[in-house]
């Protein structure tokens, strides 16, 4: 192994990277605008507030009440609907999942309220909604949640019990905080395993390969050279997702020694996996075709957007036998939970992963009589 | 000290694919200084052997030494000591000629004056153009000068010039008689034989995995090549008949024209004369050399468009 030699190839790999503008936005700012985008999907704002378009028929004092109470704490923005015309109808022409209707006798005391549909001497307050609407629950959760506190204020007991949350992590944790330490291990294994296959079947098929095999350039001066340069995108692209998580999401993450620990392992893992399936990939088309049939699976199947313990068992199972998913748990108890054993314990397994896949992969890749 | 009296020798190579015999015990050696032209068919082993001799194929046996040094045992030594343009050759796509030429000069360690190099291989305007906007000429003199950064001893190029326009080739040769100039040893492997003829010190033909001949230019074609040949353009067809009742072997091509087997330039005379006295009339007369050509037909027997010489054999 020759530093001179590793250098000049570092040296070639990063400035070719660096002219290659597409690579650079696929390794960079592709898990960015994943972070931006899903962070900005799923992470619920600290105050929800929904549309609720209501149809007051009884148009009394009490029912402005109930009005001025839905919207005290801005949780609904009401907006009127005409009282002539049927609230069903009004849902569908407007697209509304959600209309709540005031009777006519809201008002009316409580011996009058004989023959209308409800419990006991209870008010009906219809809702209309649209149960094919996927975020029509939490409103209605949080409106029947509203209506319980004002039936339980207006009896005037003092609440019989109360729930208060204690969370098993030391802080409040969000979607987003349980998402970066996913992408920052795809956007790894991406970068490495796609370049690995891609930069071999290029050099393989254009015949570089075959050049360089006749100068002084070890298997092991590639190889190192390969893992470095794998290292440096790394390093780069996670400080760019950790930056963008801090700055837009104000993330609450835990960054220590093992965050580059990890990614060192992670980097080792999968230019040893790439390095095993070169032999696969001889041209540039089937070597996109094998990174994307290892990627996908591994990308939805490790819990990098969603937590494995959602899936069935057998699925479940399946993940941990997934590299990706050692990386995401090991990210995860390092970043979130500041659990050092259970870090110690995925980072170690990927390790070992590592290390038997490097080892494999350097035995099989055969320099000089591959082209 | 190994013997480096020669520069590669070539001592009962085989090279064996499971049952085919690619490479079938050959031997031969090349001379420090000379320039070396390897030709052969498609599939005649020609890469094969070049790569083992390069180091970067293992032979099933026999032995080769390159500037003394066994090319089993010494690779490492090897490898510093020759510069190799392989078929096809082919660099980073973005990186530039400076770039490449310095990448090359530190994988092999050494101070190569690339601004010299680039001035050989006439590249100094074309520096800073990365690679994948060269054209297929200059890719090429960038594979030369890539072969020469360390400067070698033995200079390995394969096949420099094929699908090169011909401006671009002659460029190409004036960078190696440079190379020949400078008292570099040069293994040639190339498809054309006007290449060969007009470079080459020795020329070696190999074919389904044999050395079917081995010698200078000038001594194969007078060898392997007695004949010149006369090509009637556009003549009657009963042309065809008067010069085979003349007694010389001929044919008639696809192309209409006809191909005359001579010996010297007397019968050139003698045929036109006899065609004019039969009222017929010819076009265009082109007269050819016996050449290279002809002798690596002969000598591979590979089929032909002209089977003038083989109707009379």
């Amino acid at each position: 192994m020759t530093p001179r030699i590793i250098a000049a190839n570092l040296g070639v790999r990063l400035r070719s990277f660096y002219r290659e503008r597409s690579a650079m936005f696929f390794t960079f700012a592709f898990p960015v605008i994943l972070v931006l985008v899903f962070g900005t999907i799923f992470t619920k704002p600290e105050h929800l507030n929904f549309d609720l378009p209501v149809q007051d028929l009884s148009r009394t004092e009490s029912s402005a009440k109930l009005l001025e109470a839905l919207t005290a704490d801005h949780t609904f923005r009401i907006a009127q609907v005409p009282t002539d015309i049927d609230a069903t109808q009004y849902a569908k022409e407007h697209k509304q999942n959600l209309v709540l209707v005031i009777p006519k006798n809201f008002d009316a005391p409580p011996g009058q309220r004989l023959g209308q549909r409800g419990v006991g001497n209870a008010v009906s307050l219809t809702y209309v909604y649209d149960p094919s609407s996927t975020s029509v629950t939490t409103k209605i959760q949080v409106l029947d949640m509203m209506v319980a506190a004002m039936n339980q204020k207006i009896t005037g007991m003092p609440p019989h019990f109360i729930l208060v949350p204690a969370s098993i992590l030391p802080e409040r944790y969000r979607f987003i905080e349980f998402f970066v330490p996913g992408i920052i291990a795809m956007a790894i294994m991406t970068s490495c395993l796609s370049n690995a296959l891609n930069m071999n079947a290029e050099l393989r098929q254009k015949g570089i390969l075959r050049k360089l095999a006749t100068t002084p350039i070890t298997r092991a001066d590639w190889l190192v050279a390969s893992i470095l340069y794998q290292l440096i995108l790394s390093v780069i692209s996670t400080a760019a997702i950790l930056l963008v998580s801090y700055a837009v999401f104000d993330v609450r993450l835990h960054i220590g020694v093992w965050l580059p620990l990890i990614v060192v392992v992670e980097v080792i893992a999968f230019v040893g996996i790439g390095m095993l399936l070169t032999p696969f990939a001889k041209e540039a088309e089937s070597a996109s075709a094998v990174a994307n049939a290892f990627l996908f699976p591994m990308m939805f199947l490790s819990g990098t957007f969603f937590p494995v313990e959602m899936m069935p068992a057998f699925l479940q199972a399946f993940a941990k036998l997934l590299p990706l998913y050692y990386v995401n748990e090991a990210l995860r108890a390092a970043m979130i939970f500041v659990d050092d054993p259970a870090t110690m314990h995925s980072a170690g397994v990927t390790a070992l992963f590592a290390a038997v896949v490097f080892a494999a992969g350097t035995f099989k890749t055969r320099w000089d009589e591959e082209t | 000290m190994p013997n480096a009296e020669h520069a590669i020798v070539v001592d009962k190579l085989c090279k064996r694919y499971g049952t085919l015999l690619a490479v079938d015990d050959i031997s031969f050696t090349v001379e420090q200084g000379e320039v070396f032209a390897f030709l052969g068919p498609n599939g005649a082993g020609k890469s094969v052997t070049v790569e083992v001799i390069e180091t970067v194929r293992t032979a099933t046996s026999g032995k080769v030494t390159v500037l003394g040094l066994d090319v089993r045992k010494r690779k490492a030594e090897i490898v510093r000591r020759i510069g190799v343009l392989p078929q096809n050759f082919s660099s980073f796509d973005r990186i530039t000629v400076r770039e490449s030429l310095r990448y090359y000069a530190r994988v092999f360690g050494c101070k190569a004056d690339i601004d010299a190099l680039m001035d050989l291989t006439n590249l100094s305007g074309k520096a800073n153009a990365q690679f994948n906007t060269l054209s297929g000429g200059l890719k090429q003199r960038l594979g030369i000068a890539a072969a020469l950064v360390n400067d070698p001893e033995v200079v390995f190029l394969d096949e420099p010039t094929t699908g090169l326009d011909p401006h671009a080739r002659r460029q190409v040769w004036d960078v190696l008689k440079g190379l020949k100039d400078r008292g570099k040893t040069v293994f040639l492997t190339t498809h054309y034989m006007e290449e060969a003829e007009l470079l080459a010190d020795t020329v070696a033909i190999i074919s389904n995995g044999k050395i079917v001949a081995i010698d200078s230019p000038a001594r194969l074609t007078e060898k392997h090549a007695e004949h010149a040949r006369l090509t009637l353009e556009s003549v009657e067809a009963a042309a065809l008949g008067l010069v085979q009742k003349m007694g010389f072997a001929s044919t008639q091509c696809d192309d209409g024209n006809i191909r005359v087997r001579i010996r010297c330039a007397d019968d050139v005379r003698a045929i036109l004369e006899e065609i004019q006295r039969a009222g017929l009339t010819v076009r265009g007369v082109d007269v050819r050399k016996p050449n290279l050509e002809e002798v690596f037909l002969k000598v591979t027997g590979a089929p032909r468009d002209d089977s003038a010489g083989d109707s009379s054999a």
